[in-house]
């Protein structure tokens, strides 16, 4: 006779208030259900304040993404105020932006990723002596150096933007900053710090003998190659995850959504993966197609949500928000919405990133083992690679000729949006301004795409299908569950959004509530 | 005997521990070690399974396991209609949470102005507030009495985030019993017995009044563009950020975020004047004496700041 248990999993790590509900038949998932458990409010404390009181408030949903808030925020009011911000003030912006990114990979790869593998569950792992000494909480070999590396990069954006987090230097038409040119020098050696301990450290090798790793076969032979691939912190987590079956979990829908992030300047050296004029192109890829991006066709739906039901799924300009708190009555679960794409749950990050800029490592590695845990994973610690060229040739460039900041008229009446890719993956603001105050302000996280419930139709959210099919040896210590969930890199506070004038007090709300 | 720590997050944006991420000398591993400090619990950072959660803050209740040190992060979520079904943990309002473990605690710590104040979301439809104070008024969640099992009130250390050297300093005031003084608002006189003003790289331009009305300039940003550095306590410009700058020495006004009243409603990036000089003046400052210091002061500036020459 089957043995059917239903497990609840808080998984808190990073800031995130997030609950997993992980049906279980036979040791197998069979069923999930993610549930965000807090709600903020932002967008109504948003509305009737200055635009640029925006800059303020939303980096303040995220203490992980504050960079990437602030960047669509300034982005949104470029486009309600017709600003063209000159191409060094791009540069600029772009930079924290990366800085931001390298921090958060590393930190999450090494902190909070890989800490589970000194968990006491994989006690019988070959490689759990290692995993402890190199990722115990606090204690790990890995942890000083990791800690020390990410929070020097982060040194580059308090050089151009006064603090990490939680600074508001970019503004409509450009950057509040004027960085001298000694300021970008040591910005340059900061960077050429970072990527040194990059290269000893996480990849064991130079930048440029990881980017020569092109297919599936070239992975195994990088990691055959030498002790240095192999005892790197990237080839432990191809072995110990490879031999935990990382490769096996966490396939998700399948569906890759990316905004597109960091503009290429006109007057720029730098080369793109694609003629987009983005290092980071914009696209969705489902299959074998791998189409362009067009916001029009973002919609949230709020059937499982605890906001008050409307027909399938509206765009963020037009986002209604009422709360319906129903707790296990009924279908509705979690204080997240569920955002799709052309009707489809999507999936964001940097393996989404990698996919539609048609990395062809990761092109072969989805086509030979399908989407999962590792792959993901991999396409997040590697993700550095990609940027640290770019940061080096933009401080460069970088000479203030231009000026940092175009002339803009004070904002009156309009709407516009902003995207870009945080940390964690697509990230939208959508704005709308009358009479010089805000009126509507809508935030899609990317972590409201991938933590999903379910939407109208029914269809779970990426992670919730990621975890289906996941088997489970101890419902005590589900650590298989949470290297799936971790994954995605998931920050749930992000999940923010507005309720009405006419909300009513809450019963009592069981979270997690499956049908 | 290690001093054990317990981290709680409630209605915040994780922002204090990411700035936590960043102290400096020590870092917060070997801060942690050299203090002999044993986080039970920290959110972004411990392994444990939710098993070994679930049985920690049973043993914490009952008594079983002390714990030394709360710290909490994040504002306290009473919305909606004080249920605190907005922030849950387990079912339960995380709030029924956070008064548990704050009465077994030998001393509370608020990271972070939601923490300290209630921060973003006092004004929200959550109801949030901060441990013993709402915006400036004592009480708060857990009331003007409270006292930690230590007898020790709340330690508010404000900030949006807070400074990462705050927290470790007051963490290891708090285990080598070193004693801290408290202002009014019950945080720590040594971080915010100071302006934020203080030590910012414009104080010239500020001091004969060479003010600027658009950002991406060299002058003072409190006439115009909004800054509260002279009226918020905070060492900003004492310890710096990331071990480089700060938002005023970049050209972004200072907001405010280590005031009671942060967020204010009024816009961040205008200065409300009466006949062009702030209302808000600088704390303490009486407006008769000011205006006549000011319209001296401009008149005194030299050239080589009127002109915008000296770098900041």
């Amino acid at each position: 006779m089957a043995t059917s248990i239903t497990i609840d999993v808080p998984l808190n790590r990073v800031e995130g208030d997030l609950e997993i509900r992980a049906q279980i038949e036979d040791g197998v998932v069979t069923d999930a259900w993610a549930a965000g458990t807090m709600f903020r409010g932002f967008e109504t404390i948003l509305r009737g304040r200055a635009p640029m009181d925006a800059l303020v408030i939303t980096p303040r949903i995220c203490g992980l993404c504050s960079t990437a808030h602030l960047a669509v925020a300034a982005l949104a009011l470029d486009a309600l105020s017709g600003a063209v911000p000159p191409p060094d003030a791009t540069r600029v912006r772009n930079l924290a932006l990366m800085a931001e990114h390298f921090q958060n990979d590393v930190r999450h790869g090494l902190l909070m990723f890989a800490v589970d593998f000194a968990n006491p569950a994989y006690a019988k792992h070959s490689l759990y002596r290692e995993a402890v000494e190199r990722y115990q909480p606090f204690a790990g070999s890995s942890a000083l150096g990791t800690l020390r590396a990410s929070k020097r990069i982060l040194e580059i954006v308090a050089i151009l933007g006064g603090q990490w987090p939680h600074s508001a230097y970019m503004v409509p038409g450009g950057v509040a900053c004027v960085p001298a040119p000694t300021d970008l020098m040591l910005c340059r050696q900061i960077l050429q710090q970072a990527r040194l301990w990059y290269e000893s450290q996480v990849l064991g090798c130079t930048v440029e003998r990881w980017q020569r790793v092109d297919s599936a076969a070239a992975l195994d032979a990088w990691l055959a190659e030498s002790p240095a691939h192999a005892n790197s912190d990237l080839g432990f987590l191809l072995r110990f995850g490879r031999e935990a079956g990382l490769e096996r979990t966490g396939a998700g829908p399948g569906n890759f959504l990316c905004f597109g992030a960091l503009p290429i300047p006109a007057d720029s050296a730098v080369r793109g993966p694609t003629s987009s004029g983005f290092l980071v192109p914009a696209g969705f890829v489902h299959g074998a197609l791998n189409e362009p991006f067009d916001q029009a066709e973002v919609v949230e739906h709020v059937s499982h949500s605890w906001y008050e039901d409307y027909r399938g799924g509206k765009h963020p300009f037009h986002g209604e928000t009422k709360p319906n708190a129903t707790g296990r009555d009924g279908t509705k679960y979690s204080w997240a919405k569920a955002p799709r794409y052309r009707r489809k749950p999507s999936e964001t990050g940097p393996l989404a990133e990698a996919l539609v800029a048609a990395f062809p490592l990761f092109v072969d590695l989805v086509a030979k083992l399908g989407p999962n845990t590792l792959t993901r994973q991999l396409a997040r610690l590697v993700r550095p690679a990609t940027l640290l060229g770019a940061m080096d040739t933009w401080l460069t460039e970088t000479t203030g000729e231009e000026g940092f900041l175009a002339a803009v008229e004070p904002i009156e009446d309009g709407e516009g949006f902003g995207t870009t890719q945080a940390s964690r993956g697509a990230l939208g603001h959508w704005i709308k301004v009358e009479g010089g105050q805000i009126s509507h302000y809508q935030v899609i996280t990317p972590t409201a795409w991938n933590a999903s419930p379910r939407d109208s139709e029914g269809v779970r959210g990426p992670l919730e299908e990621a975890l289906v099919g996941t088997r489970v040896a101890d419902p005590e210590n589900p650590v298989e569950l949470g290297h799936v969930v971790r994954s995605f890199d998931p920050c749930l506070v992000c999940s923010v959004h507005t309720i009405g004038p006419d909300d009513r007090p809450l019963g009592r709300v069981v979270v997690g509530g499956s049908p | 005997m290690a001093v054990t720590l317990y981290w709680m997050q409630g209605g915040g944006c994780g922002g204090d521990s990411m700035a936590l991420l960043n102290a400096e000398t020590p870092d917060l591993i070997e801060l942690l070690r050299g203090l002999d400090v044993d986080v039970l619990w920290h959110p972004s950072l411990s392994n444990g399974s939710p098993k070994k959660h679930a049985d920690l803050l049973r043993a914490i209740a009952s008594g079983e396991q002390r714990l030394d040190v709360l710290c909490v992060e994040g504002s306290i979520v009473r919305g909606p209609g004080g249920t605190g079904m907005y922030d849950t943990h387990a079912g339960e309002p995380r709030k029924h949470l956070t008064h548990r473990l704050a009465q077994k605690a030998g001393a509370v710590v608020a990271v972070g102005t939601c923490a300290s104040f209630g921060g973003i979301g006092t004004d929200g439809e959550i109801e949030a507030t901060g441990l013993q104070f709402h915006k400036g008024r004592q009480g708060g969640f857990l009331g003007a009495g409270f006292r930690s099992v230590a007898g020790l009130p709340v330690i508010n250390l404000a900030g949006c985030p807070c400074h990462p050297d705050v927290v470790c300093g007051a963490l290891t005031a708090l285990v080598q019993r070193v004693p801290l003084d408290l202002d009014e608002y019950q945080r720590p006189l040594a971080w915010y017995g100071m302006q934020v003003h203080q030590g910012c790289v414009r104080n010239e331009y500020h001091e004969y009044r060479i003010e600027e009305s658009a950002l991406g300039k060299r002058g003072c940003l409190f006439f115009h563009l909004g800054c509260q550095g002279p009226l918020t306590r905070g060492p900003c410009n004492k310890l710096r950020w990331n071990r480089r700058s700060s938002k005023t020495a970049v050209g972004v006004p200072c907001f405010g975020c280590t005031s009671p009243s942060f967020p204010r409603p009024n816009p961040f990036f205008e200065s409300r004047c009466i006949a062009d000089v702030p209302l808000d003046l600088p704390e303490g400052v009486d407006r008769a004496h000011y205006l006549a210091y000011k319209g001296m002061a401009a008149a005194a500036a030299p050239d080589r700041l009127r002109q915008r020459k000296n770098r900041i």
